[in-house]
């Protein structure tokens, strides 16, 4: 389709037609230069970005190669020095094997598993209903509600496993997964909390109405509409909540003495234990984060962004 | 939920949803806060500043029953007068001291049968039966000569109760029963002799070998006492963690908060690779800081990854050890990268949440109107991130006071420490749950301050938030 | 002089071209005005000009300088943004005065020229509050007179008065045009609103589909749209359409619609006798038909569907050969629907269309 940009008996100037120009034509060489050079000049900022993006992409990925390649290799090499790193480091699954055949180990993973387990589905189940509450509901005290949950998560809660501890001991629940899984619930409700509310308020109030004026109870159109809406979102804080729980060190170490998690052992094999078993615990602390983040980046504004609003 | 039929009932149906549910929503996640951090902080500010056992009373009978005499602070040396065997109370603490009793049947020096109770320090066992159990034995003789050679029988186990017969030395008892009894030791304060004596069970106080001196080990009544939070400042790690702790922030938050905002420019700059560096950067927000610890002690161990490149590089010959106790300024700056590494991701997060709250337009006009790059960042983004850049600051100063596995990690928690490595340390090392709990409470009151102080220095007027 | 060149530039997002080889010439202090529906690439050219997007390829030249790749700061341009895009941490004078201030503007001149443009937009009271506790109105007025202090050879606005309530836009449509009047720059003016278009330019031009259609006088765009698209997008209710058949006799050439015959103006047929099929489409806008209620020679029956008073005019839906029209009535006509009428269709005022291309025909 070609249309003619004016009719010919058009009032006014008529476009582009017989003007002088200082401008040497457009398709000349030197035009076409000058335009490829400031083309350049302006995907400067561009580049920098590229390049900024890649030095800080390696400043947070070279640590962690570098552990990784000790978690996979022979434990000569990881005593050797100097050490060979480039191209890679000769793999191996002699260190993970030396570190998964060590006491306490397999029973530690699968203690984490256990209490980070607990934490997901406890604080899924608590935060859900609180959350849909900020969501949904104006009530008197919403904004105390909000700012106390906000609070909490802004103290250094690890810090009251002391107490914690001694009520522990004193009403004999003390070095159990079960206690140690309630402690870490508390940590990660706070976050979790503030996500499922932000995930909620992002289905609009007129979809469950829709949902009930076609004749669907409360109950239905929260099942029918809201939950697949919001299913990722809560699935995306629960998993936050499992890697809260993973990585969690403090109370893991006041709370457990015989039933370890992995950070716990870890830590407390910090001063005994060859380097290969850090390297190797290292592997086993980071790998949920690095698999979950990836699931999860979309939500990260929802936990720590919201805060300004 | 019912269905209310007619329309009166129905409306206050949802007057009682409206009103009743939201509480109810909220209510586990009340209790649940309550029961986890209200509770847990109420009980650390009592460990600290409360002493449970700090007193033992002394009675003027040794029984639990009798009146106070006064009351003796744990620790106190004590003269002791004298001693009795009591009942077993409680549970039998296995710090009591006790003196077994038998019941006995045998013939008093008349030759008529007596039964009754004989201390075990008086009997001795010839015969057990096959559970272990004393079936009979013989009177201890007296070797002094100033004593009554003859040993009484007494209607109860207790050396207080009646005397109600006397056996002759060596003389054969059939014993029925055995009762274990606590030993009281009546007791005054070393230093006082005009102090009044009392009663205290055994099972509270420490006895010397000679039996006439001993302190009290432990008391039952508590006591408000700043002993503990004395104890934490006077502990010689204390000052070191205080002055570590907060070097560690003036090191690393500043260079954070310029790292983080780089990162967010970054991810903000909205090019093709966006999402993953924003991947990327957001990595460590999920990893302790003992993974972080991990990481950099992989690179600054003496066999690690610095070492090589410098050695491939020709700068040492052989590997320098960063990590010991001669040099600290290595641990502190690991400390510091690892810190960098570990949670600059959550200020940038925040951050970048707080550049995707202010309008492309916003941006736009700025360039239009002649700002460059970085007169846009300087004049219009770091305005307008005000209130990020306050909420960040408030959680990362809070959260670095949490840090204590990187030290571990790097620097093995001795030669440089923090102050949640002296509250781990109080608690697991030297199991000291008081002082402890008085370093936990100085993190939380630190907390506040610095909440507190950030709320007040970054004041943000509400216009300066991005409509 | 800071007239605006556009040579030859196209913009693409992806596989959607934005705007397509576009050229056109903005004469220096003229007040041009870019129309179109959304999505037409109005605001992508807009933004070339500006410089916040880049253009692929062509060139950009204003007052006879290569601008097309120069960042926006250094193109002696100023805008108005659409969300008016007012700084919120900064009183109204550090917003005003902030282009200024960037180009290193001395102090005491800055002041000067920040309170002339506020008096201009009668915002002068308003200089140290924050924009957090102003309504859209006078937002609307600091970034107008943010733009103004400037004193910029180019004026660009982008949709500036869509924020506004109806009731507002009226105003400041008036004041925008009282104020652009006394402005020596050349300004560019996007929107979506044809009134806003006819009533403010020097020049519309309309775009579709990232081309532009036609640029000309907004009376001309009205009367003599370039094509179809033009005829149903100006005007409202759009221009009416009709398909013909043509007829052609000897030496005379009539087009059908229906049962009824059309003959075109003398120096119009070798043009339409030209078209290479039979077909040929009909326009012509409802206030350019007169309504009887007896029949005369030029005449053509119609029934009343249905009949919209409009208060100005009454606005009547007939049809002709399957097609329907609108007509506007003087509202003293009393007509009602199912009545029959008489509609003349002057000849002079039906525009021909080539179905082909949907160029309108104009004699050479």
């Amino acid at each position: 389709m070609s249309l003619k940009t004016a009719p010919e008996d058009s009032a006014g100037p008529a476009a582009g037609a017989g003007l002088p120009t200082v401008l040497p034509p457009l398709d000349s060489p030197e035009v076409q230069k000058m335009h490829r050079r400031m083309r350049r000049r302006r995907g400067r900022g561009r580049l920098t970005a590229y390049i900024t993006g890649t030095i800080l992409t390696l400043w947070i990925a070279v640590p962690i190669f570098f552990v990784f390649s000790m978690a996979f290799t022979t434990q000569e090499t990881v005593r050797s020095y100097p050490k060979n790193f480039l191209p890679f480091i000769a793999f191996s699954t002699d260190t993970m094997r030396f570190f998964l055949e060590s006491d306490g180990v397999l029973q530690s993973l699968w203690n984490s598993m256990v209490v980070a387990g607990i934490t997901l589905v406890l604080s899924t189940l608590i935060s859900i209903p609180a959350g849909y509450a900020i969501a949904r509901y104006l009530f008197r005290g919403r904004d105390l509600f909000r700012l106390a949950v906000l609070a909490v998560r802004a103290f250094p809660i690890v810090v009251l496993s002391i107490p914690l501890a001694v009520l522990y001991l004193r009403i004999g629940v003390f070095d159990s997964l079960y206690s140690l899984a309630l402690m870490h619930t508390a940590l990660a409700l706070p976050t979790s909390i503030l996500v499922v509310s932000s995930v909620f308020a992002s289905v609009p109030y007129e979809l469950e109405e829709a949902g009930k004026v076609f004749g669907a109870t409360p109950f239905q159109s929260f099942r029918y509409i809201v939950v697949p809406l919001v299913l990722p979102g809560i699935a995306a804080s629960g998993l936050f909540s499992f890697v809260l729980s993973w990585n969690e060190v403090f109370a893991a170490a006041i709370l457990t003495i015989n039933n370890r998690t992995l950070p716990a052992l870890v830590l407390n094999s910090l001063a005994n234990s060859p380097d290969a078993f850090q390297f190797a615990g290292g592997f086993f602390l980071m790998v949920p984060s690095i698999v979950f983040m990836f699931f999860i980046r979309r939500y990260l504004f929802n936990m720590w962004g919201q805060v300004t609003k | 939920m019912t269905t209310p039929d007619t329309a009166t009932s129905a409306s206050k149906a949802r007057t009682w949803r409206y009103r009743v549910v939201p509480y109810l929503l909220i209510a586990p996640a009340i209790v649940y806060l309550a029961m986890f951090f209200a509770y847990p902080m109420y009980e650390g500010l009592v460990l600290a500043v409360y002493d449970d056992d700090a007193l033992l009373p002394i009675r003027d009978e040794p029984n639990l029953g009798a009146s106070e005499v006064s009351k003796i602070p744990q620790g106190t040396a004590l003269a002791i007068v004298d001693r009795s065997s009591q009942e077993v109370v409680g549970d039998g603490s296995a710090d009591a001291l006790t003196d077994p009793w038998y019941e006995v049947t045998a013939e008093d020096p008349s030759g008529s049968p007596v039964s009754g109770w004989v201390s075990g320090a008086r009997i001795r066992v010839r015969d057990e039966d096959a559970t272990g159990a004393p079936v009979s034995g013989t009177v201890r003789p007296r070797l002094a000569a100033t004593s009554d050679p003859l040993t009484d029988v007494h209607e109860s186990p207790n050396d207080r109760s009646e005397v109600i017969g006397k056996l002759e030395q060596r003389a054969p008892v059939e014993i029925n029963e055995v009762a274990l009894l606590e030993v009281w030791f009546q007791v005054r304060p070393a230093d006082d002799p005009a102090a009044a004596a009392g009663w205290a069970p055994s099972r509270f106080l420490q006895v010397f070998e000679d039996g006439e001196r001993g302190r009290v080990h432990r008391g039952t009544d508590g006591e408000f006492t700043t002993a503990f939070i004395g104890r934490m400042i006077d502990d010689r790690f204390f000052g070191p963690a205080v002055r570590t702790t907060l070097l560690l922030m003036v090191l690393i938050i500043p260079a954070q908060f310029v790292l983080a905002m780089v990162m967010a420019l970054v991810v903000h700059a909205r090019t093709r690779l966006s999402t993953g560096f924003l991947y990327a950067f957001s990595l460590p927000i999920g990893m302790s800081d003992l993974a972080a610890g991990i990481l950099f002690f992989s690179i600054f161990t003496g066999n690690g990854l610095l070492n090589s490149i410098l050695d491939g590089l020709g700068i040492i010959d052989g590997p320098y050890a960063f990590l010991t106790a001669d040099t600290v300024g290595w641990i502190i700056f690991a400390i510091v990268l690892a810190e960098l590494w570990r949670a600059t991701s959550i200020v940038m997060v925040i951050l970048v949440a707080g550049l995707q709250a202010i309008p492309d337009e916003t941006l736009e006009a700025a360039e239009l109107f002649g700002a460059s790059y970085f007169q846009r960042v300087r004049h219009i983004m770091l305005p307008l991130l005000r209130p990020s850049i306050q909420v960040a600051l408030i959680l990362r100063t809070i959260l670095a006071f949490q840090v204590f596995a990187v030290v571990i990690a790097l620097g093995g928690g001795d030669v440089v420490t923090v102050l949640a490595n002296e509250s781990y340390r109080q608690y697991f090392g030297l199991r000291n749950n008081n002082v402890a709990s008085a370093y936990a409470v100085f993190i939380l009151m630190l907390s506040m301050a610095s909440a507190f102080f950030y709320l007040r220095a970054v004041r943000s007027e509400p216009e300066t938030r991005p409509t | 002089m800071a007239e605006i060149r556009i040579e030859h530039v196209t913009k693409a997002f992806g596989d959607n071209v934005a705007i397509d080889d576009i050229n056109l010439t903005i004469e220096d202090q003229e007040f041009l005005v870019l129309l179109g529906p959304s999505g037409c690439g109005k605001t992508t050219l807009l933004r070339a000009i500006a410089g916040l997007g880049m253009a692929d390829s062509g060139r950009i030249a204003i007052g006879g300088q290569d601008v097309t790749y120069l960042p926006p700061g250094q193109r002696q341009i100023s805008m108005v943004f659409q969300s008016y895009a007012i700084f919120p941490h900064m009183t109204v004078h550090q917003n005003i005065g902030f282009g200024l201030l960037m180009n290193k503007v001395e102090k005491a001149e800055i002041d000067r020229r920040v309170r002339s443009a506020a008096e201009l937009l009668h915002i002068e009271d308003l200089l140290d509050r924050r924009p957090s506790a102003m309504s859209g109105g006078q937002r609307q007025r600091v970034a107008v007179a943010r733009a103004l202090a400037m004193e910029a050879k180019v004026l660009l606005m982008d949709e500036p008065l869509s924020n506004l309530d109806a009731l507002l836009r009226l105003e400041m449509r008036a004041e925008l045009k009282r104020l652009l009047a006394d402005v020596e720059a050349t300004t560019v003016y996007v929107t979506h609103d044809q009134i806003e278009a006819l009533s403010m330019g020097d020049r519309v031009a309309v775009m579709l589909d990232g081309k532009i259609q036609q640029c000309d006088a907004p009376n001309t765009v009205y009367e003599s749209p370039s094509n179809q698209f033009v005829g149903s997008f100006i005007g409202n209710p759009p221009m009416n359409f009709m398909e013909g058949t043509i007829r052609r006799d000897r030496d005379n050439l009539t087009v059908a619609v229906g049962e009824h015959d059309f003959s075109p103006p003398e120096a119009l047929q070798p043009l339409i006798r030209e078209l290479s099929g039979d077909r040929v489409t009909l326009g012509i806008r409802a206030e350019n038909m007169e309504t009887l209620v007896a029949p005369s020679s030029d005449t053509v029956p119609v029934t009343i569907e249905v009949v919209e008073p409009l208060g100005a005019q009454n606005l009547l839906t007939a049809k002709i050969g399957g097609h329907r029209l609108k007509v506007s009535t003087h509202p003293s006509l009393a007509v009602a629907a199912k009545q029959q009428v008489h509609i003349r269709l002057p000849a002079d005022q039906i525009r021909w269309i080539d179905p082909a291309n949907q160029s309108v025909l104009y004699k050479r």
